[in-house]
């Protein structure tokens, strides 16, 4: 699950790992970016069980292959019904039922192995980020100025000048086009952009362990279960001090009606059958209202707390009431044998909930970063041959780059014709 | 009155658009430059009557035209629409509204057959979230299309280039047959079906039951699909294979890239769409996950497409291997959108009223 900062050339050998099976000197060596250039697996032989666990867990084989799986699990798991739905199918009844039941696909999302599958991938991403997280930072705070003259003339856009010109100017160049420069001990600059698109990768994974630790936390901690509070009638919360008393449940539905002269009105029944309608629509309605959907579940709720009330709300679908990171939802309703309308709520807690938002929003914010600020850098040196040397890559986006750099080198080459032609004079 | 001033103008629009198709594949055959601009005159002013009939929704019903089927689909064809004129504005890729305009007036065309009028929001759709949500996974979904479309082409023009033309119509039987089995399979439980409306005496919620005349009909509805895109994608593919065709298309590198952008743009997207979901989720039924098969569903699209960016950004797959990743894609955002609806029952089956 880690990205790998060393993008190998289309359609050759690709790196199975990441990161640091291979010493971090080789990653910064001249050509290193380029694959083959990599030590072969022959040349780690003996390695403790630590390693050799360590290196399964950071292969991208793996998590690739763990997410094919989740995916494969995942939907077996939206065909069969799950929890409480398979009592109202009609799989109780086949014979298969308590095979399955005993493997756990009907409760699968919630079963040991599915969740050992999940556990395998965070485990996964945590070493990948630990992996990553020294050289990424590196790469970001202390990148490579001082390089060889090959190192720029390899990279996968490079262009070179004739004498004379200095890497200052080319570099002012850059300036101009937003990209930071960095001067390096022997003159060589590095002018980069976006250079925290590296970091994005690490923190998209980090944010994916502070949701798996949110849910973990909400597992652990957190209860959930549904509670019937009748019409009048106070009753207490479990897993707290509270009560809560349901003065009144309403709902209402809206459908349709026919008129005396032949039109079709909208209405509004409510709970105790009253038919409520636009007077302006004229006409007489004609027989009882039809196509009626519920448009609205509320309950006016009070809760108490050592026999003192200290909140009251009327809530809605989508208007919960929460208190003291209690949450109460309005879930249904129902009747009882006595006629007593009993309001169904959905109590529960769940701690995690803010990791999971927050890891939430890291997501979002690292995907933007990762995939539209592409990590562009440019090594500018004088070579030894006197040329100017440019030499440039990018992350993402080959083409944005390479229009770029064409218009980089174009400016460079405009510069110094000038600069050439102020020398004559 | 504001209702059926609607339903026309939606008439007008899907007119407009099979008008607007058919011109635009006369200027791909013939190269008129006349026709091409006919063409563009054509879908503004198709777009124009889109746009009022999803305002006149919007008013009539008095939530934004996101509930069901119909306005979901409707204001899907509306985005390609938009997106395709802007597209058509900024960059010359006239050719591609051979493809892009039927298939937008193929969608609002089942979306007008679809139409039941407007109906009341139940209440756990009563949220401002709704249309926040769903415009952003249909922007997804959009996006994922036009990395399939572009990822396509690839393959054909890989083929073309190496004056394979056998495997070109293959390629596009293949795509064909799928896709037509699936507007088929999905013509067949939308529209061919009527499965008994069950009511709930007390809470008024709907469900649906299917018959054995019901269930021929969704079988014959996919196998009619299937024989139909086998047969347009024989047509096709026949018509394609020819060397003056690989010129008309973008270059390999350009589709390639097209291809990744989109999904680029879609990944986010759809990662935004999961993340509004659960927060809506959470503020209407106290939970932001609860594993149901929507939800199931978008995160494997996620997963999917979080796989494709994996091999390209980290092990550097390029060309036909990606291309062959987005186009499988689209059966998976497939499933996610419609599939989902129709076949599995979850906390979502509302979209399918």
């Amino acid at each position: 699950m880690c990205v790998h900062r060393p993008v190998p050339p289309a359609g050759g050998a690709a790196p199975l790992t990441c990161g640091r099976p291979f010493p971090v000197s080789s990653l910064q060596e001249a050509n290193s970016e380029n694959i083959a250039a990599l030590p072969k697996k022959a040349s780690k032989p003996q390695l403790s069980a630590g390693k050799r666990i360590f290196h399964f867990l950071i292969s991208m084989k793996l998590a690739l292959t763990l997410l094919f799986v989740i995916a494969i699990l995942s939907i077996i798991g939206t065909i069969l019904p799950q929890g409480q739905d398979v009592l109202n199918s009609d799989w109780p009844k086949s014979p298969l039922y308590d095979f399955y039941n005993t493997l756990g696909l009907f409760n699968m999302y919630y079963s040991w192995w599915f969740l050992s599958v999940l556990g395998l991938l965070v485990l996964s991403l945590s070493a990948c980020i630990f992996n990553r997280l020294p050289t990424t930072v590196k790469h970001v705070f202390k990148p490579r100025i001082d390089v060889k003259d090959a190192f720029v003339a390899n990279q996968p856009l490079a262009e070179s000048f004739a004498g004379g010109s200095s890497v200052a100017a080319a570099a002012e160049v850059l300036r101009r086009r937003h990209y930071r420069i960095k001067t390096g001990k022997t003159g060589s600059m590095l002018a980069q952009k976006g250079r925290f698109s590296g970091l994005a990768s690490v923190s998209f994974h980090l944010s994916f362990l502070l949701i798996a630790a949110g849910a973990v936390l909400g597992g652990l901690f957190g209860f959930d279960y549904t509670l019937s509070v009748p019409n009048g009638q106070l009753v207490n919360v479990p897993h707290s001090n509270m009560q809560v008393e349901n003065h009144r449940f309403d709902m209402q539905f809206v459908g349709k009606a026919l008129l005396d002269d032949g039109r079709t009105v909208q209405v509004r029944q409510l709970m105790d059958g009253t038919v409520v309608r636009d007077i302006n629509d004229g006409g007489n309605i004609v027989g009882q209202p039809f196509d009626l959907r519920p448009s609205l579940y509320s309950t006016d709720l009070e809760i108490f707390q050592n026999g003192k009330s200290i909140q009251r709300k009327t809530i809605q679908v989508n208007d919960p009431l929460e208190l003291n990171g209690i949450n109460f939802y309005q879930a249904s309703f129902n009747q009882s044998s006595d006629g007593t309308v009993v309001s169904i709520l959905e109590v529960n807690h769940y701690p995690g909930k803010t990791l999971v938002y927050i890891g939430a929003f890291l997501m979002m914010g690292s995907i933007t970063l990762a995939l539209y600020f592409p990590h562009r850098r440019i090594w500018l040196k004088l070579g030894k041959s006197g040329r100017l040397l440019i030499g440039g890559r990018t992350n993402r986006s080959k083409l944005g780059f390479k229009r770029d750099f064409e218009r980089i080198t174009a400016d460079i080459k405009l510069r110094i014709g000038q600069e050439a032609g102020a020398d004559d004079s | 009155m504001i209702v059926k001033l609607e339903e026309i103008l939606f008439i007008v629009t899907v007119l407009t658009y099979l008008v607007a198709s058919g011109v635009y594949i006369w200027h791909l055959i013939s190269n008129s430059q006349k026709a091409g601009q006919l063409g563009t005159m054509l879908l503004v002013l198709g777009l124009f009557a889109h746009t009022m009939a999803l305002i006149f929704r919007w008013v009539d019903s008095g939530h934004a035209p996101m509930s069901d089927s119909y306005e979901s689909l409707a204001v899907f064809s509306w985005g390609i629409v938009l997106f395709y004129l802007i597209m058509e504005r900024i960059y010359a890729i006239r050719a591609a509204g051979a493809v892009v305009v039927p298939t937008a007036f193929i969608i609002a065309s089942i979306a007008l057959v679809l139409n039941k009028g407007p109906n009341p929001l139940v209440p756990a759709l009563q949220s401002y979230w709704l249309w926040i949500h769903v415009s952003i996974a249909m922007l997804s979904y959009g996006f994922f299309a036009l990395a399939f479309g572009a990822g396509f082409f690839y393959i054909i023009q890989e083929h073309l280039l190496k004056k394979h033309y056998q495997n070109v119509v293959i390629a596009f039987v293949i795509m064909f047959s799928v896709l037509g089995l699936a507007v088929g399979l999905w013509l067949g439980f939308g529209v061919w079906a009527h499965p008994l409306d069950i009511v709930d005496p007390v809470t008024k919620e709907h469900s649906n039951q299917y018959s054995g005349t019901d269930i021929i009909k969704i079988i014959g509805g996919g196998g009619i699909g299937l024989a139909i895109g086998v047969l347009l994608g024989f047509l096709a593919g026949k018509g394609a294979s020819k060397p003056g065709f690989a010129r008309r298309l973008p270059s390999l590198d350009v589709l390639d890239e097209v291809s990744y952008r989109a999904i680029a743009f879609g990944f986010p997207m759809v990662t935004i769409g999961i993340i509004t979901g659960a927060i809506w989720a959470d503020k209407a039924w106290g939970r932001y996950w609860s594993w149901d098969p929507k939800e199931t569903w978008s995160l494997i699209t996620w997963l999917f497409y979080g796989a494709y960016l994996h091999t390209r950004l980290t092990w550097g797959w390029r060309g036909r291997h990606s291309a062959v990743i987005a186009v499988l894609g689209i059966v998976i955002v497939l499933f996610t959108y419609l599939g989902v609806n129709y076949l599995l029952s979850g906390l979502h089956t509302y979209a399918s009223a």
